[in-house]
């Protein structure tokens, strides 16, 4: 643990100018790990393009964080002032039984205690090409675009569906792929 | 070794192998450094283009703070063998990950620079490229290459450029070692030429042409240039043998010559002995001849003025008749005596200043009776002052007692005219023109006149006498005085002799004495004494002394003759002479000896002495102190006259009665 919380502080200072350093004050290694998901969402938000329909000009990138309103609260810190080709993002929270259809999201964080909805997401992803970004470990094999697993090592790894994000209309570069677990949908 | 005494064979060679090697070099060195720069900034720009793709994909990897993912990215790049290190920097400036080649030490490395950045250094190509992703800058990619390959290919360059240099360099020498014959092999066939033309004076040698271009010429020249020697030389050879030819033939004309010089000298010497004698001959057979002729003409005038008054009319004309051929005689004697003695140099000036007009009145009174014998008229014109001159007077008076009694002869019923003129100017001259109306002469007669024995025509001797020689002897004594005597005339119209001599003749040398053979003296006094004035006679010609007695007693002069010089001292002594007559020519001592010692007898130098001789020493006379001088044969007239001139005072009254009487 103490390995992770070496490598936890180095990447949070390399964040630094990113991320607000308030999220030092939830004090805990749950804080501490919604700052770097945070800023894995960030990354993915660079390295994943949309179609043109969906991504007007001068509009903003709306992430709806649903299930985890302390992880919204971190990475609404963490993109606050950040642009990608000069367009700003917009955090909102998704409650359990909010319809997704209306939320107008881009980018839809799934946290693990929202697992139940997981087909419901994918119909929805798919209709909306929204990227979807989920913490439980088999959601890319049922569909879903992004999971994002804590390793053995206490690392962040994150498996894509490649499958999933052609039938999403989405581009993900090849950049982000390397780093990736490439996995395709089970049938 | 000295570069210029290399043979021009070398000299080519090294010419065309420098030459082309320097090319070479020069042309592969900036080939070389060309593609060497180009190289490196390939190089560059490759290095920078990989640090740009290995930037990018080692982006995502800096952003999910991946390092292993970098790593394994920067590991692909051990491809490239020159890279030395590939190092991913972080913004603030920490490495992240990074590559080194295996083998190689791990080099120093640099601080991060933002941006983008090649840079050489130190045998290095150093590049810096930021990472950044949508851009949102991450960190910086650091790559260093050693150049290796550059360095490589430069050395492979280097060597294949040495290599190549090398093998052209051997080519232009192979090559050039050819090429050069082709100048260098007619230079050393001329050279070669030269030295056997130099060694062997061989001058037949020619070189071979073999080509047209300079050396060709060069060659022509040559040959042209040995010909012309070769001919020079034979021409030479052939002048040198002409010359000893000539040479030898001036030697012989030379001994010739020689031979021929004694051989004139010789005769010569024998001309001049025979000249001499002739001269003596001359000498001695005038005066040979010239005393019997004084008895002759001297005798006949007595006979004829006694015959005249008593004798038979047929005898005067008959002693008249010897009377002019012995005068003829007499004259032409006396002209080849002057010639032989011009002939010979021995005529001698005897110079003296004397008053012209009197000279030329007494001439016109001298040939008054020769001029009335053809009845003409006999004038004289002085034209102006004419003064004195300093001549010899005697041959002034021979030259123009000729030309008058020649006008007169060759003239009757005419008028003959003596003009005298002075011009006085650069050099003072008298004219003295004898002007006649006779009968003339042709040109022809002309061209002849001053030869000797020239007369008009040989019938003029006979109609008009005359000896022939008178001319050529004035013309010679004018010569002598430094003058000058032409004619202009026409025949059948009179002539004109011109007589043209300077004022002032320059002075000769001095006529030597001549000297005779003695003869017997003979003393003869006469004893009649009368008191009047008294003449002594000295000559050893009795015919003489007996001539002059007679004559002289004619004449109202006691006359007393002495035989010889002594003889007539001794008598001049005893009875103080009033005039004495001298002959020159004595035997034991002559007449100049006699002179000299009246004059120098106190009781007798005041006797004047009238020198009487066939010999003309008129001037030397004088000067010695005589009065007069007569030359022989006598001419009686002059004697009177000069005798006259001495004749005692209280008897002038009875000489004037008695020349009245005549």
């Amino acid at each position: 643990m103490k390995a992770f919380a070496l490598r936890l502080a180095v990447f949070a200072l390399m964040m630094a100018a990113a991320v607000d350093v308030r999220a030092q004050n939830l004090g805990s290694t749950e804080s501490s790990e919604h700052l770097i998901k945070a800023g894995y969402v960030y990354n993915f938000a660079k390295l994943v393009e949309w179609p043109a329909w969906a991504t007007p000009k001068g509009q903003p990138i709306v992430i709806g964080v649903l299930g985890n309103d302390d992880f919204a609260a971190v990475l609404s810190h963490a993109v606050d002032g950040k642009k990608v080709d000069d367009r700003v993002f917009v955090v909102k929270r998704l409650k359990s039984r909010d319809p997704l259809k209306d939320c107008g999201c881009r980018i839809l964080f799934v946290a693990a205690s929202e697992s139940a909805r997981t087909d419901e997401i994918i119909q929805f992803q798919n209709a909306s090409s929204v990227l979807t970004i989920a913490e439980a470990p088999d959601f890319a094999k049922r569909g879903g675009i992004i999971a994002l697993t804590l390793g053995e090592d206490s690392k962040i790894r994150f498996a894509i569906n490649v499958d999933a994000a052609a039938q999403a209309s989405l581009t993900i570069s090849s950049r982000l792929l390397t780093l990736a677990t490439i996995v395709h949908t089970a049938r | 070794m000295n570069l210029r005494n290399l043979s021009i064979e070398r000299k080519l060679t090294l010419l065309a192998m420098l030459t082309s090697t320097l090319a070479v070099v020069l042309s592969s060195a900036s080939f070389l450094i060309y593609d060497l720069v180009t190289f490196r900034s390939i190089l560059s720009q490759d290095l920078a283009t990989e640090a740009q793709i290995v930037a990018y994909n080692s982006a995502a990897a800096m952003a999910f703070n991946d390092e292993a993912a970098a790593t394994v990215q920067l590991s692909a790049l051990t491809a490239k063998q020159d890279l030395v290190a590939a190092v991913l920097y972080k913004s603030d400036g920490t490495v992240f990950a990074h590559y080194y080649r295996a083998g190689s030490p791990k080099p120093e490395l640099p601080a991060p620079v933002e941006g983008r950045e090649a840079r050489v250094a130190s045998g290095h190509i150093e590049v810096f490229n930021d990472v950044s992703l949508r851009g949102e800058r991450l960190g910086t990619l650091f790559l260093q290459s050693d150049m290796q390959r550059w360095n490589t290919r430069a050395r492979q360059y280097a060597g294949i450029l040495v290599i190549f240099v090398l093998l052209s360099g051997l080519l232009a020498w192979f090559v050039s070692s050819r090429m050069q014959r082709l100048v260098s092999r007619p230079i050393l066939d001329l050279e070669q030429a030269m030295r056997i033309v130099s060694v062997d004076k061989n001058y037949g040698v020619r070189a071979v042409k073999t080509t047209s271009d300079e050396t060709g010429r060069l060659i022509d020249g040559f040959n042209t240039m040995l010909a012309e020697i070769q001919h020079r030389d034979k021409a030479l050879q052939r002048a040198n043998n002409d010359l000893k030819t000539r040479t030898q033939e001036l030697e012989d004309e030379i001994v010739h010559r020689k031979r021929t010089q004694e051989e004139l000298l010789k005769a010569k010497d024998a001309a001049e002995e025979a000249s001499r004698a002739k001269s003596a001959f001359l000498a001695n057979m005038s005066h040979e001849l010239r005393t019997p002729l004084n008895a002759i003409i001297g005798y006949s005038e007595i006979l004829e003025e006694e015959t005249r008054d008593s004798g038979p009319a047929e005898n005067v004309r008959d002693l008249r008749r010897i009377q002019g051929a012995g005068k003829h005689l007499l004259s032409l004697i006396n002209d080849v005596l002057d010639l032989s003695k011009i002939e010979a140099g021995k005529m001698a000036l005897h110079l003296e200043t004397f008053e012209v007009e009197s000279l030329l009145e007494e001439m016109i009174t001298t040939l008054q009776p020769a001029a009335e014998r053809n009845a003409n008229r006999l004038q004289l014109r002085v034209h102006g002052d004419i003064g004195s001159m300093h001549a010899d007077i005697t041959k002034v008076r021979q030259i123009l007692f000729n030309l008058l009694s020649n006008a007169c002869k060759f003239t009757e019923n005419g008028t003959v005219t003596l003009d005298a003129e002075r011009q006085p100017g650069s050099e003072d001259r008298l004219y003295f023109r004898v002007t006649d109306t006779g009968i003339g002469m042709t040109p022809q007669q002309q061209r002849n006149l001053f030869q000797y024995f020239a007369q008009a025509d040989s019938s003029t001797a006979r109609k008009y006498g005359g000896t022939g020689l008178g001319l050529a002897i004035s013309q010679r004594f004018t010569h002598m005085m430094r003058g000058d005597i032409h004619v202009t005339s026409h025949s059948g119209q009179g002539s004109t002799f011109t007589l043209e001599l300077p004022a002032k003749v320059a002075p000769e040398a001095a006529e030597p004495s001549s000297e005779l053979p003695a003869s017997p003296p003979v003393v003869e006094t006469l004893s009649d004494l009368p008191a009047r004035t008294t003449v002594l006679v000295i000559d050893d010609d009795v015919s003489v002394r007996d001539l002059m007695s007679r004559f002289l007693e004619k004449l109202d002069y006691r006359v007393i003759s002495a035989p010889s010089g002594l003889e007539g001292l001794r008598l001049a002594r005893e009875i103080q002479p009033d005039i004495i007559t001298l002959d020159v020519v004595m035997p034991q001592m002559n007449g100049w000896d006699v002179l000299d010692q009246l004059k120098s007898d106190p009781a007798l130098a005041s006797i004047p002495v009238i020198m009487i001789t066939v010999v003309d020493h008129e001037a030397l006379g004088l000067e010695r102190g005589a009065s007069n001088y007569l030359v022989k044969p006598i001419d009686r007239d002059r004697l009177a006259e000069a005798l006259d001139r001495h004749r005692r005072p209280d008897e002038d009254s009875m000489a004037l009665a008695l020349s009245g009487d005549r």
